[in-house]
């Protein structure tokens, strides 16, 4: 793979708020991270707790209602609307759940234009995405449409279109979630080869729990903030992640278990051997 | 371009079903802006190829084919005698109603001097009249109806030898047949008199000028050839206008189609629009995209409209040849324009819509 890009990601306090008044839903409650380079992050958290609005504001998507996002020295929250699209093309990588190729395009077509909207020629887009195509093992795919390719084929087009302008950071929103098992570990494989070769930030939103197993660092997202993850638990009756100190608790052969409500609890007491198997694991 | 083309092109039959909606506009408009050109080439084809560069009616009369002139008589002598005058064709019209095959055809009869001119300016077949009481018929008249050289045509019982067919001569309304001065004045029972006169200035004298010292001649209207032809073309807008309504309805078709292909194939992209706008794709990018689809469609219906154009123009001509849709270049270009302007007003929405994109739908599922 190509040349190594340091790079650090700094957010502080940073907030979203959508709407005002008494309408207004705050998405993201003073959020700060760093991500060094070379590093893997991955954000989890239930649906609807401000992960996509985090990732947008991060990938320069989403003005910040408050806080301060800095890549590479640049203050990207205080940057005009114009320059935006530049920062993206040039600083960020991004890989989808549902991939988003072009669907008229070819896979090498649909690589090189990202190239091409940044400056380069088309016969050099082409070669560029050759090259990281023909690298990531897709060589004999070139020139197949979207529709003819496989989950996995498609991801890592998406993957190569992410990393063709050489970004510092790569936002990747659920790359797993619309692959079978193999091609998902493959991707998992693929994205910590980029993070660790190339010395590139990688910053993962997904509900999958395997990606922990690439992840340098975990972060739980809940309510817009960031929870400590030894706090939390897992519901054995719905399974839903809870915070320790907020939720119903029970005691059952010598353990404690945590409950989003009452239901779940007196669902659980009646029958604690039935959720035998699906203990209350703590996150740690 | 090659990413607009690739997205028009990802789906032929729709694209082929596009381009021939266009296409057809295209042809339509095409059409009528040509058929407009042949009526407006046809009601100003005498005048335009007559003699001269002054034309003189009775007072009061501002039409050489709408209205009824009768100069006063000695005229032309007058005429003549005014300094800076070099020649004076008088002629003398009148519309007439022809049995031919026990159909009724209306024509409009020129008497002309043969001597002086302002007869035919083109004869495909035989001679111009030198006996008394011969015609020459307009060739597509002939043609429609069976006359050929040396047949015999009537006029409220009086025949008519005709002797020659001219060209270019052909109306959708009433073709032109040209006979003697002479026969026309017995025929109207008018000795002498004339409904226009044609005056040429002797060389170094400006048209306007001598309009100018004819001026005061009395019972008589002066014009420049250029204006009476101009009169002329307003006393026809009635049959113009509904050519030119047609012509914008099939413009607004033609955009219309062009207009929802282009959204919808903005719509149905919308997805992708955004993906490139977060990739990092600016709007004016964007914006070239929709419009180079939008040109691209525009382009080829556009000619191909044109191709088409030409070919209905010809199946009129072989079906009904007295009407004329002439297909100049100015005609083209201005379809052309057309086609292109269509582009540009059916681009505008997708654009808008692209604009209004938000780049964080990107993530939405």
């Amino acid at each position: 793979m190509r040349t190594e890009r340091a790079a650090t990601l700094r957010v502080q306090n940073l907030s979203k708020r959508y709407g005002s008044g008494e309408t207004a839903v705050q998405a993201v409650k003073g959020v700060s991270l760093e991500v060094s380079p070379g590093e893997i992050v991955l954000i989890m958290g239930p649906s609807g707790s401000g992960k996509t609005t985090l990732l947008s504001m991060l990938g320069a998507l989403l003005r910040p209602t408050e806080g301060r996002i800095e890549l590479d020295g640049l203050v990207l929250s205080e940057l005009s609307e114009g320059r935006l699209p530049d920062i993206r093309l040039r600083h960020f990588g991004f890989v989808f759940q549902d991939f988003n190729l072009l669907s008229a395009l070819s896979a090498l077509d649909n690589v090189a234009i990202v190239a091409e909207l940044a400056g380069l020629g088309r016969k050099a887009a082409r070669a560029r995405a050759r090259a990281l195509l023909e690298e990531l093992g897709l060589g004999a795919r070139l020139h197949f449409l979207p529709e003819q390719l496989s989950g996995g084929e498609k991801q890592r087009v998406a993957i190569a279109r992410a990393l063709v302008n050489e970004p510092a950071l790569l936002l990747a929103d659920e790359p797993t979630a619309n692959l079978d098992s193999h091609h998902g570990h493959e991707t998992m494989r693929l994205l910590r080869r980029i993070a660790k070769e190339q010395g590139k930030s990688v910053l993962i939103v997904s509900h999958d729990a395997r990606i922990q197993d690439i992840a340098d660092r975990v972060l739980w997202l809940e309510d817009g903030e960031f929870k400590e993850m030894r706090s939390l638990a897992t519901d054995p009756v719905c399974g839903m992640t809870v915070e320790r100190e907020k939720a119903v608790s029970a005691q059952w052969e010598g353990k404690s278990y945590y409950f989003c409500c009452r239901g779940c609890r007196e669902e659980f007491l009646a029958g604690p051997q039935r959720f035998g198997k699906a203990t209350a694991r703590e996150r740690e | 371009m090659y990413v607009a083309l690739h997205n028009l092109l990802h789906d032929r039959l729709r694209f082929a079903l596009n381009v021939l909606g266009v296409a057809l506009a295209v042809m339509l408009v095409l059409f009528l802006l040509g058929l407009e050109q042949g009526l407006r080439l046809q009601v100003t084809a005498y005048l335009r190829q007559a003699p001269g560069s002054i034309a003189v009616t009775q007072a009061g009369v501002d039409s050489f084919g709408g209205g009824s002139s009768l100069l006063p008589p000695g005229l032309e002598e007058d005429l003549r005698q005014v300094p800076g005058v070099a020649k004076v064709v008088p002629v003398l019209t009148q519309t007439a109603i022809f049995d031919l095959h026990d159909k009724k055809i209306f024509a409009f009869l020129i008497g002309y001097d043969p001597a002086l001119g302002g007869g035919p300016w083109r004869i495909g077949e035989g001679r111009e009249p030198r006996e008394r009481g011969e015609v020459v018929f307009d060739r597509v008249l002939a043609r429609l109806h069976g006359v050929r050289v040396g047949d015999t045509v009537e006029v409220q019982g009086q025949k008519f030898p005709v002797v020659g067919l001219s060209e270019g001569t052909a109306s959708w309304m009433t073709a032109l047949v040209f006979v003697r001065k002479a026969d026309l004045e017995s025929y109207l029972l008018t000795p002498g008199l004339s409904s226009l006169a044609l005056v040429t200035p002797a060389p170094g004298v400006a048209p306007e000028a001598l309009r100018a010292r004819l001026k005061g001649l009395p019972g008589v209207e002066v014009w420049l050839k250029s204006e009476l032809i101009e009169s002329d073309l307003r006393l026809y807008q009635a049959f113009f206008k509904p050519v030119r309504l047609m012509s914008l309805i099939a413009f607004l078709v033609g955009t219309l189609v062009v207009g929802l292909v282009i959204y919808s194939a903005t719509v149905e992209r919308q997805r992708e629009y955004g993906v490139l706008k977060a990739l990092g794709a600016r709007n004016a990018r964007l914006y070239g995209l929709v419009l180079a689809q939008a040109l691209a469609v525009a382009a080829l219906g556009s000619l191909s409209g044109i191709l088409l154009g030409f070919a209905a123009a010809r199946l009129v001509l072989a079906l009904r040849p007295q009407i004329l849709v002439a297909l100049e270049p100015g005609v083209v270009g201005l379809t052309l324009l057309t086609g292109l302007f269509m582009a540009l007003l059916a681009a505008w929405l997708p654009a808008r819509l692209v604009a209004g994109l938000a780049p964080a739908e990107v993530f939405r599922r």
